[in-house]
């Protein structure tokens, strides 16, 4: 492991220094998924073309790989001259520390609002200045699978009562009623956003997941009692931690399970012939709340302080910002263009769209909005109320002296 | 003349090497003991020390108490387990019949896999629902039996136990099988005909002269249950708490929540716990190689 890091170190360092000599642009991406590797490309390629005087270099990292080591490409002095990341705390904390460079003026409209929704200014900003391109954003829904509740002669939960009711329903006919791959804790993740902003309010979530309330607070007992209440009646899937997201995923697609709180990108995954039996609808309503929150990951771009050739990155960005680049990447993915002047790309995402205007606000997502440490604490914590009920307290207690911790500073 | 030059040439020989040692591998141990007093940002973001408080922390910390634990746990079982069945098979094997070396190839294949590799097809053994373990307890008619082998808390550090036992027993039965060949055959022959019994041959002639490579599967046992790391973390994606080791839980905390001040001090008790069976191992050693 550590020497497949050190060679990547190396290759990516190697690159970066054979890029100072020339008129060169290295792109640090972590879209290692096949779809998105290849239309990113095409993006770049658009771009190449038109700045035929550029060369640009793309290094392809896997996911979790590249989170671990972009803070030592940040640091360094052969940075990239790009990288792929995401809006909100997490790109506010490498701004913080001024390992980034502002982008307030490379936007082709003027200015940022020209090209994007107003909502996405403050989690691509830090004290006022821009420091993130969005490129791309998707919403987490409740995913079902249309055979079963057809089946089963199942309607639509709107509010939490619906949904227990539909549960025992699915439960009783053998099947269960809530797929999780919890070996891949961060699908508990979203459960802690949907259902503590469901209980509490959007305004509390974002209080918590700022460490600003206390986990121990009666609010968020009550909104992981809801978790821990759907797991005492069996309504999760049984041996949830042993599956990753895909193999839960499967399961929902077989029709062994009938829904799945996830990420628009499950669809990705679904095999074609039941990609048109698998649809979405929006978290239920709890204790009669009917403003909402959703999760709306937000990806793309920022350029490090350090990086050699800052004026191809500015160019580069200012391609990604218009509405042809932002179609180009968007279209082919089915995803949600952040430039307010590209078409909704199809049907599904327009019902995406809708439910995310209706919400009174948006979050990023757990391990986005909250540091690292806190998110994957906080998710543990909430697989083991899944796994356990009944220690729901013991678990709040060591998680409130994380948060503690973890937020001193 | 000629004696400083036989002195010098060795030295000039050994320069790049000990040089490059002494900058990858003893300074690193070094920078390791410093930033481990240092505050979590400081590799990255300028330093600040802050004593002993990341040692203070591992007291404290549940968590670490489990990775610690659970090193203890494949410490006793590396020991445990494959040093007496790696030399039962050696044994076994020391003899010609036919198909030894087949059967010899057979058990040596596990350590021909990589971690990764072996981590991930277990994995799929141990899976609840389609996988090998329980589908055979199924068919045996033990459902009773069958378990969430790297999902449930009280399973977990066994199941992946047994796969690094799994691995390690047939790295000792070649450590044996070789010390068995210097094992002189006019020694147990001279043993039978004194009237020693193959239970007496074995304790009293074999066992003695596997000394040294008893402790050198020890030595070599200890230290990779104490670096236990790769099966951990591909088998649980590294988020197990339960399943948590030292190494696992060193690079968690410096490298998925950049710690780098936490994760030093777990890495300097790491490796204050292995340095010690190392230099217990090297005594040994010397004390073999002075006494010849």
């Amino acid at each position: 492991m550590k020497k497949v890091l050190a060679v990547i170190v190396a290759c990516v360092v190697a690159g970066a220094a054979f890029a100072a000599g020339s008129n060169e642009l290295v792109i640090n991406s972590y879209m290692s998924d096949q779809a998105p590797k290849e239309t990113f490309q095409k993006v770049v390629d658009a771009f190449q073309a038109k700045n035929p005087d550029i060369k640009v270099t793309v290094n392809t990292t896997a996911h979790e790989q590249f989170k671990t080591l972009l803070p030592s490409w940040l640091t360094s002095k052969q940075a990239p001259d790009v990288v792929t990341w995401f809006a909100g705390y997490r790109m506010q904390s490498f701004a913080e520390k001024g390992m980034l460079e502002p982008i307030n003026e490379v936007f082709p409209g003027g200015s940022f609002e020209a090209e994007f929704p107003g909502a996405f200014k403050g989690p691509s900003s830090y004290n006022g200045n821009v420091y993130f391109m969005p490129q791309s954003w998707y919403w987490w829904a409740v995913y079902y699978n249309k055979n079963v509740f057809a089946k089963l002669g199942l309607s639509i939960p709107k509010t939490s009562e619906e949904f227990l009711v539909i549960c025992e329903k699915i439960k009783a006919a053998g099947i269960a009623p809530i797929a999780i791959g919890a070996k891949d804790t961060w699908t508990a993740g979203g459960w802690f956003d949907y259902m503590n902003s469901a209980v509490n309010g959007g305004d509390a979530h974002v209080k918590l997941t700022k460490g600003e309330v206390p986990y121990t607070d009666a609010s968020v007992k009550k909104s992981f009692g809801y978790i821990a209440e759907l797991s005492k009646r069996g309504y999760f899937m049984p041996n949830a931690a042993s599956y990753s997201w895909q193999e839960a995923a499967s399961v929902m697609f077989r029709g062994e399970a009938a829904m799945y709180l996830m990420g628009q990108f499950i669809k990705d995954v679904a095999p074609a012939d039941v990609k048109d039996s698998i649809d979405f609808f929006k978290f239920p309503v709890f204790e009669g709340r009917t403003e909402y929150s959703v999760d709306t990951p937000t990806d793309g771009f920022m350029i490090p302080k350090n990086a050699k050739n800052k004026e191809a990155a500015k160019k580069f960005m200012a391609y990604l910002a218009t509405a042809e680049a932002q179609e180009a990447f968007c279209k082919p993915l089915g995803r949600l263009a952040a430039n307010k002047k590209v078409a909704v790309p199809n049907a599904d995402a327009k019902r995406g769209l809708d439910m995310v205007l209706g919400a009174k606000s948006a979050m990023q997502f757990y391990d986005r909005d909250a540091p690292e440490e806190m998110a994957a604490k906080g998710m543990n914590a909430i697989v083991d109320i899944i796994a356990n009920p009944a220690q729901l307290d013991t678990v709040l207690t060591a998680l409130d002296k994380e948060r503690v911790r973890i937020y001193a500073k | 003349m000629t004696l400083k030059k036989d002195k010098l040439l060795p030295w000039a020989f050994l320069a790049l090497p000990l040089a490059m040692y002494l900058i990858w591998v003893i300074l690193p141990v070094f920078q390791s003991l410093l930033f481990s007093l240092t505050h979590r940002d400081t590799i990255m973001y300028g330093r600040k020390f802050i004593g002993l408080g990341n040692f203070v922390r591992l007291v404290q910390d549940p968590q670490f108490h489990i990775a610690l634990a659970n090193n203890l746990v494949w410490l006793v079982f590396f020991v445990g387990i494959p040093i007496p069945l790696g030399l039962g098979i050696a044994m076994l094997f020391n003899q010609e019949y036919p198909g030894a070396r087949l059967y010899k190839t057979l058990f040596y294949v596990p350590m021909t896999l990589s971690f990764a590799v072996i981590g991930t097809i277990w994995a799929w053994i141990y899976h609840p629902d389609f996988g090998a373990l329980n589908t055979v307890l199924r068919l045996l008619g033990l459902e009773g039996a069958t378990r969430q082998w790297l999902g449930d808390k009280r399973y977990m550090t066994l199941a992946l136990v047994f796969v690094g036992v799994w691995r390690q027993v047939p790295y000792v039965m070649i450590l044996y099988l070789a010390g068995l060949k210097n094992v002189p055959e006019e020694l147990v022959e001279a043993a039978m005909i004194d009237g020693a019994s193959w239970g007496q041959r074995f304790r009293h002639v074999v066992i003695p002269m596997l000394a040294p490579a008893t402790v050198v599967a020890v030595t070599i046992s200890v230290i990779d249950s104490l670096r236990a790391f790769d099966i951990v973390y591909v088998m649980t994606n590294t988020k197990a708490r339960a399943a948590e080791v030292l190494a696992s839980y060193m690079y968690s905390s410096a490298f998925h929540y950049q710690d780098y001040g936490y994760g030093s001090a777990i890495a300097v008790v790491q490796f204050a716990i292995t340095f010690a069976f190392i230099v217990a191992y090297v005594n040994n050693t010397l004390k073999n190689e002075l006494q010849r």
